[in-house]
């Protein structure tokens, strides 16, 4: 039962309920209570108050204002809503109780008499006209007594306590729209509440755990949201220690393969710091070549399998691209001059220059595009890097006079590997990218289109 | 003589290593792990760490080796080169060179760690000039005269000093030495080249200190 009385909807049932039994139990009082009052007799009825006042002014034997005010008297403490009048049988008006005075004409004559017994006939106050004395001769006396007199008793409590009636059913309305409120009000309180300790983050950016409110509803959503993040949390935790297995795995499979290379390396150099014959300086040469394409290989490798399965890390920020080109281009410069290629850089400022790009993306695209140059297009002794624009876009342009990629002259094949490498980063980083050659050279564009 | 502190477990790679740089000059002291490495770290000049070492791994060793000689240069050695490898690396390390490295690479990173700890003659020769960095004393060899420059031309000259052999775009030079973005077509950085070189070139029409690139920058090469 308690538990039943911890639910919102338990609460707010048990509030309509309280106030829907009060009003039905307030309607079946007053029903019961008005059918019981209905069926009582009144006090007094109009027809024992006529006989009794014919007999009371037909058995006066003396006719005098004095027993006549002597029987007001009596029927005024009977009935205090009542007047009297008495006009004598000369049709003069001689007493009347006080409250009417001036209404009523000052002498009777028949026609007046006839007109005052048409009005009140059937009519409120009730009235009975009586003659005074035997045969008349003390003229008559008129009762007038409202007719609520004559209702039951439930009529006369409702006139008198129908307005506290209709006040009480109004404050039992507004009671219960009050308790409605402020029970509801406590509950948008607690969902707002809620709702900002909710948006609060903690430093890993997952949300914080909340304090329970309630054992109700809302406090089972509470209950819910912590376990979503503690699942949250879980799951974090779960990615760290997969992220931490992965790098420590690539570090291993890095060490393994690239030990044995520094150690090809070491020995080739030694080798080469004897003396040995023409033909054997070009094999050390040649061996100390693939040392660094292997060793290129495998960085490509390694990178094109973490861009694949989306695990390379992304961190876009605004980027003057003119001037990562420019810095980035400063420092690949030694290479180009030590393998005799000339550099013509052309880098103009362009209109929407600040790219929406990662720089370590855009330096690793452009570190393999100058390792394709330099492995590739070395006989071309040139590279330009220069801007372009069009209408719908600004542009990287990284061109070559070398043999070209489809001419199968080129070292050794292998910038397949760099180019997609080339191609998932750009697209990663929402730019497009095209690539002409042919044996004049290689021209690759990399587009930014306007925004 | 410079004293190196080498830690490299695999041995042919060690042995090839501490021949290579003893032929070169150096005092090599060579352990194969970072156990004793702190005990050598007072007497080294500079430390090659390898990262991948049994038992403790080389960022640990390299951090034990900072907290015991704060200016002990490290150059790690390593066969990881993911970015984040790197960075975590040059924390506390002065350098990062991965495998597999030239042997020539190596020693010029040595020599560079050495000159920024000032651990090699403090006297730099360029074309007819010859410099003390520190004190930013220029003389003229052919004169035996005193080079005077300006607080800019000051500022710049010793900022390609420090950068000696990298290209320097315009936008670098000009935050580096007047603290502003660069605001491109501005000319102030251009007219004090000018000035820097009509001062210390021999022929400012056809600079040989500070060269210029072409669409890039310039550069002052030894």
């Amino acid at each position: 039962m308690r538990r039943l009385f911890r639910s919102l909807q338990a609460r707010y049932m048990l509030i309509i309920l309280t106030a829907l039994i009060l009003m039905q139990v307030g309607y079946l009082v007053l029903s019961i209570a008005m059918s019981f009052g209905m069926d009582m007799e009144p006090a007094v009825s109009a027809s024992d108050v006529e006989a009794e006042w014919h007999e009371a002014a037909g058995s006066l034997t003396e006719v005098s204002a004095d027993a006549i005010r002597d029987l007001f008297a009596r029927w005024k403490a009977r009935f205090p809503e009542a007047s009297m009048f008495w006009v004598d049988g000369d049709g003069v008006l001689r007493e009347q109780t006080e409250g009417r005075e001036g209404e009523l004409p000052a002498i009777w004559t028949s026609v007046s008499t006839a007109q005052f017994i048409k009005s009140r006939y059937g009519g409120d106050p009730f009235t009975v006209i009586a003659f005074v004395g035997e045969g008349g001769r003390g003229g008559f006396v008129v009762i007038e007594i409202p007719r609520f007199v004559f209702d039951p008793p439930i009529n006369q409590v409702y006139q008198q306590y129908g307005t506290w009636l209709a006040i009480g059913m109004i404050v039992l309305v507004v009671l219960f729209i009050l308790i409605s409120y402020l029970f509801f009000r406590r509950i948008r309180k607690r969902l707002m509440q809620l709702q900002e300790a909710m948006s609060i983050r903690d430093v890993d950016g997952l949300p914080v755990s909340i304090e329970l409110s309630g054992k109700d509803e809302i406090g089972q959503l509470e209950q819910s949201f912590n376990d979503m993040v503690l699942e949250l949390k879980e799951s974090r935790s779960r990615e760290q220690r997969e992220e931490q297995l992965r790098r420590e795995l690539i570090a291993n499979l890095s060490h393994d393969l690239r030990t044995p290379l520094t150690k090809i390396r070491a020995q080739a150099y030694t080798i080469g710091k004897q003396e040995v014959s023409d033909e054997g300086r070009r094999a050390i040469e040649a061996l100390e070549r693939s040392v660094v394409n292997l060793d290129r290989l495998i960085d490509n490798l390694m990178s094109y399998t973490l861009l694949m399965a989306g695990r390379y890390k992304y961190d876009p920020q605004n980027t003057d691209i003119v001037r990562l080109v420019k810095e980035h281009l400063a420092t690949w410069y030694p290479l180009f001059e030590q393998g005799g290629i000339e550099v013509d850089a052309d880098l103009q400022p362009v209109a929407q220059g600040e790219w929406r790009i990662d720089p370590l993306w855009m330096g690793r695209v452009l570190d393999n595009l100058y390792q394709n140059v330099l492995r590739h297009a070395r006989s071309g002794r040139y590279i330009q890097v220069a801007t372009a624009a069009t209408k719908q876009y600004d542009a990287i342009v990284v061109s070559d006079h070398g043999p070209g990629m489809r001419s199968g002259q080129s070292e050794e094949k292998g910038a397949g590997i760099g180019l997609s490498i080339v191609d998932r980063m750009l697209r990663g980083m929402e730019l497009d990218w095209d690539i002409q050659s042919d044996e004049q050279g290689t021209t690759i564009t990399i587009k930014r289109y306007r925004k | 003589m410079a004293s190196i502190l080498y830690i490299e477990d695999e041995r042919e790679i060690g042995e090839w290593v501490t021949r290579d740089l003893t032929e070169r000059g150096y005092q090599v002291t060579w352990l194969t792990s970072g156990e004793q490495a702190e005990q050598h770290a007072r007497q080294a000049d500079v430390a090659v760490l390898d990262v991948m070492l049994p038992g403790l791994d080389g960022f640990s060793v390299g951090k034990r080796l900072k907290r015991e000689a704060p200016d002990l240069p490290i150059l790690l050695l390593s066969a990881r080169s993911a970015v984040e490898d790197k960075v975590e690396g040059l924390s506390f390390a002065d350098d990062y060179l991965t495998k597999p490295f030239h042997p020539e690479e190596l020693a010029a990173r040595i020599e560079v760690l050495l000159r920024r700890t000032q651990k090699v003659e403090d006297v730099l020769t360029l074309r007819h000039l010859r410099i003390r960095p520190k004190s930013m004393q220029i003389i003229d060899t052919r004169t035996g005269e005193e080079i005077v420059l300006t607080g800019k031309q000051y500022h710049l000259f010793q900022y390609f000093l420090r950068h000696l052999n990298q290209i320097l775009t315009k936008e670098q030079l000009y935050e580096a030495v007047w603290g502003e973005p660069y605001i491109e077509g501005d000319k102030t950085l251009m007219v004090h080249i000018r000035y820097l070189r009509e001062k210390i070139e021999q022929d400012p029409a056809d600079p040989q200190i500070i060269e210029t690139i072409r669409g890039i920058g310039y550069r002052v090469r030894r």
